[in-house]
């Protein structure tokens, strides 16, 4: 009863801007009209994006984009996690470099690099050229995988910060009567770090994932979704249509579609952590039995 | 008439004297007035940022400047405009915005600041301004809603608009014996023949960036070679033969330019040519004084500046920026004021001195900013043939120039047969057309 107000602020803090958007992709809404003054039009802007290529396009890129960013995050992420949790002298130092790449604004990681792909005065085609390799184009032909580079840069410190949490917060005795029993480092990993760790993965893989589908200022900066509409992630097209095309109503549909495929993506990996809970409690008591 | 009486006559007289002098100074009634401006991260509103001080010192009122990226700019505008009660008392706008801001009614007619005595300068003298960007920038309702005519009114003053010319290396072009390119034709062959004499060095350097840049490098060259967008009856007519061409064109400056030079947006194809890498760069005068800059620019001295090249007819690009008042600003009549002085002809000169585009023909005579700007005289010249039309201010057009910049962006990229990609251009912008209601009295 106490939490009642607050739990009431709360649901109209959340609630309404959500519903203002929804109700908003329901209309012919621009820049110069109220919610309200704008033409009611069901369904009309859901069924034009669906038909509408560019839209499709730009699915297609945010797809492969999170796809590509989030599985290689999670792999280097871990693996550098695995790799320095110990305790060897430097590796506080060490950790906190690490993480720095994350504390930089996205408009200024967007811009660096930028600059180091520049195609005759980057750091990238100048170590190329000392080295007698031909230069690439990264942000013509390879646009894309430059992109993909830059967020693992910014990104993989977010997954490595975390699973290094969850490895020290491992119990230390399960794992030394493993060591004691003549399990390699690997069969660690493998049979008892690994499952331990796993609903902290997968949170922490899904918190990626929802970013990565709404990433925006350093491909902005970095390509302007181009060339082509190679690099135009949905978020870039959400932010033209509203603000370039003025199409208010058409962008709160394109927001909704987004917003109901990460659910979709959410609630599957909810159930999938859920069964990968159970497992890791099986395992600790089992742990906790035989030891 | 005693003492007393007198020197209470003769201080209400002092009174009203004084009042008398204070009424003479417009600006007093608004000294101690902060006005916030909206500029964009831009050469000549970096050279504007610059005199600013002397704007407070004369007048007494104080300018805060929010300066974002051009493109962010117009986001933030989008939000900032809509409220009843807007942060912003001056904003700088990109040309191809006024149609859209005009439309919505988020921006003061100036008509009513210009009839006013107490704001309107007398010696302002507008018909100092250069025309082609008054009507470009300022003038919406008329002809088409984009161009002066009996229903056209004025909503914004030129400031820091651009025509284009032609930048190209003395050196080299003297050095192979090219000639400085005064056709399209003479455009394009020494844009391919740069990189065969001069190895390693592109030919043009040029926008290239999907969507708006692509498709300003596109419009570039539309003009000149005797193309439009649309019809006098709104048929797009981008994919007749002078579409094609200009495609062509820039798919030649492209393919023969400097390494990179798909994913140029304006700033990275005036560094190649600043750099040395291009030794041509064909766009707005914005960045010529960059390439006299020797802390920004290997190549002082040796670039010659010459006429947009001509293809059926000279057609060089107007655009840049405007000034407008916000329907929901807080200082209306102060920010006139400013609005005013920066254009003035002292503030245009200052301005100018700095680096900055002059939007006066007085300022481009001026002898002085001429000794300092040699290339300044090429640009007054070129002034005489910036076509306002060069491309549709229409409220629609964001997603007709996103559909040519992408799709441009993809003739460039992935080869696209030139005929086709703007036969779909044409036909999706037929589309937006009718959607619009352009088609609606047929």
């Amino acid at each position: 009863m106490f939490l009642a107000p607050a739990a009431i602020i709360m649901a109209i803090a959340l609630l309404y801007p959500l519903g203002y958007m929804v109700w908003g992709s329901f209309r012919d809404w621009n820049p110069s009209q109220t919610i309200g003054e704008a033409e009611f039009v069901g369904l009309r802007n859901y069924i034009f994006l669906w038909n509408d290529p560019n839209f499709r396009e730009s699915l297609g890129v945010t797809l492969k984009f999170a796809f590509f960013v989030v599985t290689l995050e999670m792999v280097i992420g871990v693996g550098l996690a695995l790799l320095l949790d110990r305790n060897i002298r430097g590796m506080s130092v060490l950790r906190t470099l690490f993480i720095l790449p994350m504390m930089i604004a996205p408009v200024v990681v967007g811009l660096m690099w930028r600059y180091m792909y520049h195609p005759t005065l980057g750091t990238f085609n100048q170590f190329l050229d000392s080295v007698g390799l031909p230069r690439v184009d990264w942000l013509g032909d390879h646009a894309l995988m430059s992109v993909i580079i830059a967020d693992i840069w910014q990104w993989t410190p977010f997954i490595f910060i975390l699973t290094l949490a969850a490895l020290q917060s491992l119990p230390r005795s399960a794992l030394e009567a493993a060591r004691i029993d003549g399990a390699t480092p690997w069969q660690q990993i493998w049979h008892i770090k690994l499952p331990l760790m796993m609903p902290v993965l997968i949170v922490t893989c899904l918190l990626r994932l929802i970013d990565a589908f709404k990433v925006l200022e350093v491909i902005l900066v970095m390509t302007e979704g181009g060339p082509g509409l190679s690099t135009e992630i949905l978020a870039l097209r959400i932010s033209r249509t509203a603000t370039e095309f003025r199409e208010l109503g058409v962008a709160a549909a394109m927001s909704n579609y987004l917003l109901m495929l990460l659910m979709l993506l959410t609630l599957a990996m909810f159930a999938y952590t859920r069964i990968q809970e159970m497992r890791a409690a099986r395992l600790r008591a089992q742990i906790e039995e035989e030891g | 008439m005693n003492k007393s009486f007198k020197a209470t006559c003769a201080g209400l007289a002092l009174s009203a004297l004084m009042a008398g002098g204070a009424l003479a100074n417009p600006y007093e009634e608004y000294a101690g007035t902060t006005l916030i401006v909206n500029f964009p991260a831009h050469p000549h509103y970096n050279a504007a940022i610059k005199v600013l001080p002397e704007f407070t010192k004369q007048t007494g009122i104080e300018v805060e400047v929010d300066q974002l990226p051009y493109l962010k700019m117009r986001e933030r505008q989008t939000l900032e405009l809509a409220q009843e009660e807007g942060e912003y008392d001056l904003i700088s706008y990109v040309v191809f915005s006024k149609a859209d801001y005009v439309f919505a009614d988020q921006l003061e007619n100036l008509a009513k600041y210009f009839m006013n005595p107490k704001l309107a300068d007398p010696n302002y003298d507008a018909g100092d301004l250069i025309d082609g960007y008054v009507e470009n920038i300022g003038v919406a309702g008329g002809f088409k809603g984009y161009l002066p005519g009996p229903t056209g009114s004025l909503f914004g003053i030129p400031f820091g608009s651009e025509t284009s010319v032609l930048a190209y290396r003395k050196d080299i072009f003297e050095k192979h014996d090219i000639p400085a390119p005064e056709t399209y034709d003479q455009l394009l062959d020494a844009a391919c023949k740069i990189p065969e004499v001069e190895p390693g060095m592109g030919g043009m350097a040029s926008r290239a960036a999907s969507g708006h840049q692509a498709s300003h490098a596109f419009l570039l060259h539309l003009a000149p070679l005797g193309g439009r967008v649309f019809d006098d009856q709104w048929n797009p007519i981008i994919n007749n033969d002078a579409g094609v061409q200009a495609a062509n064109a820039l798919k030649t400056i492209v393919d023969c330019g400097p390494e990179g030079a798909m994913s140029f947006g304006p700033a990275e194809a005036a560094n190649a040519f600043a750099n040395g890498d291009a030794a041509m760069f064909l766009d707005s005068i914005a960045f010529m004084p960059g390439f006299e800059n020797p802390e920004r620019s290997k190549v002082v001295g040796k670039v010659g500046y010459a006429m947009h090249p001509k293809g059926v007819r000279r057609g060089s690009q107007t655009g840049g920026f405007g000034i407008a008042i916000p329907k929901n600003a807080e200082n209306k009549e102060a920010a006139f004021l400013l609005m005013q002085w920066l254009t003035s002809k002292e503030g245009d000169l200052m301005v100018a001195m700095q680096g900055g585009n002059p939007s006066r023909f007085s300022t481009y005579q001026n002898a002085e900013l001429n000794e300092k700007y040699p290339f300044s005289a090429t640009f007054g010249e070129a002034l005489k043939y910036a076509d306002p039309d060069w491309r549709p201010i229409i409220p629609v057009w964001g997603k007709i120039n996103a559909d040519i910049g992408t799709t441009m962006s993809k003739v460039l990229t992935e080869d696209l047969d030139i005929q086709d990609a703007l036969n779909g251009v044409a036909e999706r912008t037929q589309a937006v057309m009718e959607e619009a209601g352009y088609y609606t009295w047929k």
